[in-house]
Formats: structure tokens, sequence, C-alpha cells
């Protein structure tokens, strides 16, 4: 008696329902971000991952302290607790005494890392340190990248992608026009990058169009690239390759008349005459016939009772 | 002069307002060396004018400077997200942003198509819908709503099939509702097959046609079987095989023994005692077994009287058989036990012909030279 291989089955909807939504999809997920920080990080760099992780709120998850993790020599433990936590990004903080106030950002496809960065993290203000009111958690941030190195280098240009990838948000299509409070800057010179948070404040102008002012709200610091690890060209083809999204054709065969009713055209197949079903058509019966032509003639002619009681 | 006064008054409130308000007509502008490029999909705006190296690097200037930067950015993305389609919901107004440029690699890979089971292949050859059941039925019978499936179910078909008709050409003693249980048990085994065959095709694995069952349709007994097998197939034919802390070793599984039937004709058990009989009662006398139990016991006897000892049983305490002097001494002349066994059968014939006396060691009929007697 053949037992077949272990099919994995959902005992509930509620367990099914949580396979679907790590499926691979047409139209994924909202990235979900995943905040580590090893053991020995001191009070700087958790300050700092707990802020962006406030920006992010909604799509990131802040773990505890986990055993020393070193993502460059060995990412298979960031791999897996990213594969439990169904995240494809995440931001390992770490401190050092030869990487003080490391910052990683890594990003993976199928659970697989794809992109790696790491940071160095300097003139740290956290979200304390600007005494003003902050902004709604969740809100969909406007980027403004200056500098040419985002576009001359490749380190930039990949940070660059990793930033907007990062902070990006759910993917919207409406957008409230009041709903725009959040914005981030990054400049890039030689050596590092700025960062800065603000709180957009939309003024009245003359015209439809606000006047925007901006407020300095969150965190702000200066970047350093470190060492990097990016994917190499085939996995990121791979990775940005997209699906055929479905389009709708024309519709053929339909118009409208003068009057606005639908009109459309059939096109028939050949009839083959000889199979025509004349059997079991009443219509065509001889005998019916004969009674159409008897009805016919009683209509003209009262002779018979039967049929002037019908009429 | 006073009304001039008032008049030069107003005249400059007025010209304070009209530059106020140009002035913030231009606020809305953003001039730039380099155009400012967007994606408004992603919110995002991205300057590549060379930036003001000293501002940025002075860390007094450095604040001001950046957030005007980003205000520029900002501001220009505004114009563009205003100029988007918009709709009011809500007493509030929302723009559809466009599609994003930027390419981001995606977070898994396209999902491949499912391919569709034999019955999603023919429901949609033939044209056939969904429809939609509802979860109870109306049973005329009970006259109730019933589930369509689930524990309930089963209790009110239970109460409706209390009573089988037996059809005429079915074998009165069979039972009906066994049967019936036989042939669901069947239809679930064979849907669950189908269902295990759907999968494999979907994952491109291969199939035996026959004897395939699922994890979660075995019933204990079959689990109990199974692992019978899995034992038995040891060596040992799992006598030697050690359990696991719980497991429970089904019993009654194995070679039966068949027992002979008790009723019905007797002939074959008559058969059987009458040759068990015929055995017992022979006639015939063996001969050289009986010469051997008695030379046996003669031996022994001989030996004992001998050595003065007890009697020895049939076990010997040093094992093996038990050798009289009589056999050894055979042994030591190197013509063996069975050797001195023929010489004693035909001394024993010899004295029955002789009519029973015994002539000894010495007396030979036919001897002839030596000491003897002559005659």
């Amino acid at each position: 008696m053949t037992v077949m291989q272990r099919v994995v089955k959902p005992k509930n909807p509620r367990a099914k329902r949580a396979l679907v939504k790590r499926e691979p999809k047409i139209i994924e997920n909202t990235k979900q971000c995943l905040f580590l920080h090893g053991k020995k990080t001191g009070e700087f760099m958790r300050k700092c991952i707990k802020d962006i992780y406030a920006l992010k709120r909604q799509d990131s998850k802040l773990l505890q302290s986990q055993d020393q993790l070193l993502p460059f020599e060995d990412i298979l433990p960031v791999e897996r607790l990213a594969h439990e936590h169904d995240a494809s990004l995440f931001a390992y903080a770490s401190h050092s005494k030869k990487r003080p106030n490391n910052l990683i950002l890594g990003r993976m496809f199928n659970h697989h890392i794809l992109d790696l960065i790491e940071l160095g993290v300097d003139n740290y203000l956290g979200l304390e340190d600007f005494k003003n009111k902050k902004i709604t958690v969740g809100n969909k941030p406007c980027m403004v990248f200056c500098g040419t190195q985002f576009e001359d280098l490749v380190d930039y240009k990949n940070l660059k992608n990793i930033l907007i990838d990062f902070f990006r948000g759910v993917e919207a299509t409406d957008v409230r026009l009041q709903g725009f409070e959040h914005a981030l800057l990054f400049t890039a010179t030689d050596d590092t990058i700025y960062m800065r948070s603000y709180k957009i404040l939309l003024k009245k102008s003359g015209t439809r169009i606000p006047r925007v002012e901006l407020e300095e709200i969150g965190p702000c610091m200066d970047l350093k690239i470190r060492r990097t690890k990016f994917a190499s060209d085939d996995l990121k083809k791979k990775a940005c390759r997209q699906p055929k999204h479905l389009k709708i054709g024309k519709k053929k065969n339909q118009s409208r008349d003068v009057f606005g009713t639908k009109l459309g055209r059939i096109h028939m197949t050949k009839q083959d005459l000889g199979q025509l079903q004349t059997r079991k058509m009443k219509a065509l019966k001889k005998s019916s016939a004969k009674a159409k032509a008897t009805n016919n003639e009683a209509s003209t002619s009262t002779a018979e009772p039967m049929e002037v009681s019908q009429e | 002069m006073a009304a001039t006064e008032d008049q030069l008054a107003r005249l400059s409130k007025v010209k304070d307002i009209i530059t106020k308000a140009s002035q913030e007509l231009k606020s809305i502008e953003v001039n730039r060396e380099i155009d400012l490029e967007f994606d408004v999909g992603n919110l995002l705006v991205t300057d590549k004018n060379t930036l003001d190296e000293e501002a940025v690097y002075d860390p007094d200037t450095r604040p001001a400077y950046l957030q005007s930067l980003a205000r520029d950015g900002i501001q220009a993305l505004m114009s563009k997200v205003w100029d988007l389609p918009s709709h009011t919901e809500d007493n509030a107004v929302f723009v559809t942003l466009p599609k994003t440029t930027t390419v981001l690699p995606r977070e898994k890979p396209v999902p491949k198509e499912k391919a569709l089971t034999k019955w999603e292949q023919f429901a949609r050859d033939k044209g056939l819908t969904k429809k939609k059941k509802d979860k109870k039925v109306w049973d005329h019978i009970l006259k109730r709503w019933v589930p369509r499936f689930g524990m309930k179910k089963v209790q009110a078909d239970k109460e409706k099939n209390w009573v089988k008709e037996v059809p005429g050409n079915v074998d009165p003693y069979e039972d009906m509702f066994a049967k019936e249980k036989e042939l669901k048990r069947e239809r679930v085994a064979k849907n669950e097959y189908q269902r295990l065959r759907n999968i494999a095709k979907s994952r491109k694995l291969k199939v035996p046609n026959v004897g395939v069952t699922g994890n979660d349709l075995a019933t204990s007994k079959d689990l109990g079987v199974a692992m019978h097998h899995s034992r038995f197939a040891t060596a040992s034919k799992g006598k030697f095989q050690p359990t696991l802390p719980n497991e429970q070793v089904p019993k009654g599984l194995g070679k039966k023994r068949k027992h002979e039937q008790i009723t019905g004709d007797g002939r074959a058990e008559k058969k059987r005692y009458m040759e068990v009989l015929k055995k017992v009662e022979k006639n015939e006398l063996n001969l050289s077994t009986a010469v051997h139990k008695q030379i046996r016991e003669e031996n022994i006897e001989a030996d004992l009287a001998k050595k003065g000892g007890k009697k020895q049983l049939r076990r010997s305490k040093a094992g093996g058989r038990h050798r009289t002097r009589s056999d050894h001494r055979a042994s030591k002349l190197g013509k063996g036990i069975h050797e001195s066994r023929k010489q004693k059968i035909s001394k024993i014939k010899a004295k029955q012909e002789t009519g029973g006396l015994g002539l000894g060691k010495g007396r030979r009929t036919e001897r002839t030279g030596g000491k003897g007697k002559k005659g």
C-alpha cells in the first residue's frame, strides 16, 4: 500500500488564507520590512533603528535583539528570519569598534538575498530631538534625491533604488490631496549622503496649487557607504521581470446605431443543408399542413360548428 | 491734502497687497538649471543639478540649504500632482496617480499559470458554469431543512434510511448496509486518489495506478497493517524488531492457521484417522528396530551391573548419545557401532536357529584348530 508524498494541507481557513497571502502574485503585497539589531548595539543605533521603524510602522516588524548576525559573512539566518515573517526588506543595526554605528540595508527576492549595503551613521538626530508635532503613521512620503552622484556612480544608483524601495510604502493609486504630509530628502556629495525628513505644510497661494513649506521633524542622519554586495546582472534582470498584464483587447463586432441600441455581428459557420433536422418538426408535417388548410376553409365558411366554437 | 494723503495711503496699501500677491504667485514657481525629473507614481523627484558644495559642507548653512532644496523639489512635485485627474469622494478630493516609472525588483517571482485539472478542462470545453449551492436543502421526506453535508446530513440520512428494500436479484444474506458503507468508502478513496493525482500532475510527479491512498484516509486498521508490513520486512521477520515508545504491535496479523471444518461430511477426518490406525496396528515386526532395542537394553543393564550405579535414563549428563562399553569396544576395533550391531544381529539370529542356546564366546560350531576339543 503506497502512500503519496506529503502535501502540506492547511487545517483551517485561516491557515489557508495565510498560505495564500504568501504565494507569489501578479500584483504583489506591499514589501514588509524587518528591523533587526544585535545584542551589543548600543543606545545610539537602537534609537536610530526605532525611528526608522516609526516611519515605516505599517509594513514592518521590529524584532528583539538577535544573536550576532553578520550579514556580509553569513546571510542564511537573515534569510530564514525574513522567510518566517514573509519580509523582503530588512535593516540591521550593529555597533563594533571596527564598524561603529553600522546600518545594513538589504532586500530579498524569493526569500534569497538580492542586494546588501552597509552604511555608517553620523550626526544623528532622532524624532525626539525635534520638538514639534509629527505626521500620521503610514503616510506615503514624497522623496527628493539631489546630487549628480545618484546618476553617475553605480553604488549610489543602487543605493537610490534600495532607498526608494525601502521608503516608498504602499503602491497607491488614489491619493487624497490633503494627504501629502511627509517628505524625505537624500542629498549626495562625494563622501556622504544626507538624509533629512520634513513635514509638508500646504499654504495658500494665489492659484489653486498651494505653496509648499517644510518643517523638519524626523530622523536626520549623515550616511557613508561602507561595504556593498549587489546582485549580479542576470539576477537583477530576473527580479525585475514584470508579468504580462492582461491587455483588454478591442471588442470587435460590436456597434451602436443611431438610437443607441447595441448591435452585434455573428459569423456563422457554413450550414450543411443535407444535415438539416426535418424529422421532428411539426410545421413540416403533412397532417398539420392539411389541418391548416381545413382551418383556412372553415374560417371562410360557417358549415362546421366545431370551428365556430374555437373562434 | 488729507484726501490725497488718504489716497496715497490706500494706494500704498494696494501696492503692498499687489506685491505680496505677486510674490505669492511667484512662490509656486520653481526654476532650476536642469529640469527636475519626476516619477509621480512613486512621488519621487530627482534633482540632477550640481549642488552648492560650500553650503552643504558648512554645518551652519547645511540645514537651511538642504531645506530649500527639498522645498523646491516638493513644490514642483505638487504642481504635477495638482494637474492630475481628480475625483471627489466623502468631502475629500482624490487624485489618481499614474503608473510608476522607476524599475524596482519584485518581491517574488511571477507566478506560473496553474494547469487546469481534468474536470476544469472538461467544464471549460462544455461551457459549464459554477452554480452556487445552498448550504441547506429541503428534504421532503423528513419535512425540514437538512444541511447539504456534514454530521447533521449523515444523521438525517440515517433517519431516512432506517430500512432498505432488498431487490429480487440480490443474495438475501448479504448485508446491504455494509455494502453501502463499502461503496461510500470506495467513492471517497477514488476521489482522494484523483485529487492527489491532480496535485501530482501539477507538480509533475509520477503516480502509480493501483494501490494508492492518502495519509488522511487510512483507518487505524490500515495503518496497523502498513506498520506490520514494515516490521515484517526485516531480517528477523519482525520478531526481534524493537518497538517505538508508545507503539502497539497489532495482533492477529500474519499467516493465519487454517482449521479444518468441524461441520460438514467427515470423510477427510475419517481418512486421516484410519491411516493413523493402520500405522498403529501394523503386525509386521521390524526386525532391525526390535533387535536394536533389545541390544541396547541388555548392554545398559550389563554395564550398570558392572559399574554398580544408577540406571541412567535416556538423557545422559555428558550429553549426546548414550554410548555403552560395548559400543566403545566396537569403535576401538575400528568397526564402528553399526558394524558391531550387525554382528549382534547375526548372533541373535544364530541363537534363534540353534534354539536359544547361548553358545558363548568360545563356542563356535565350526571352529577348527586351536586348543579346543578335538573330535
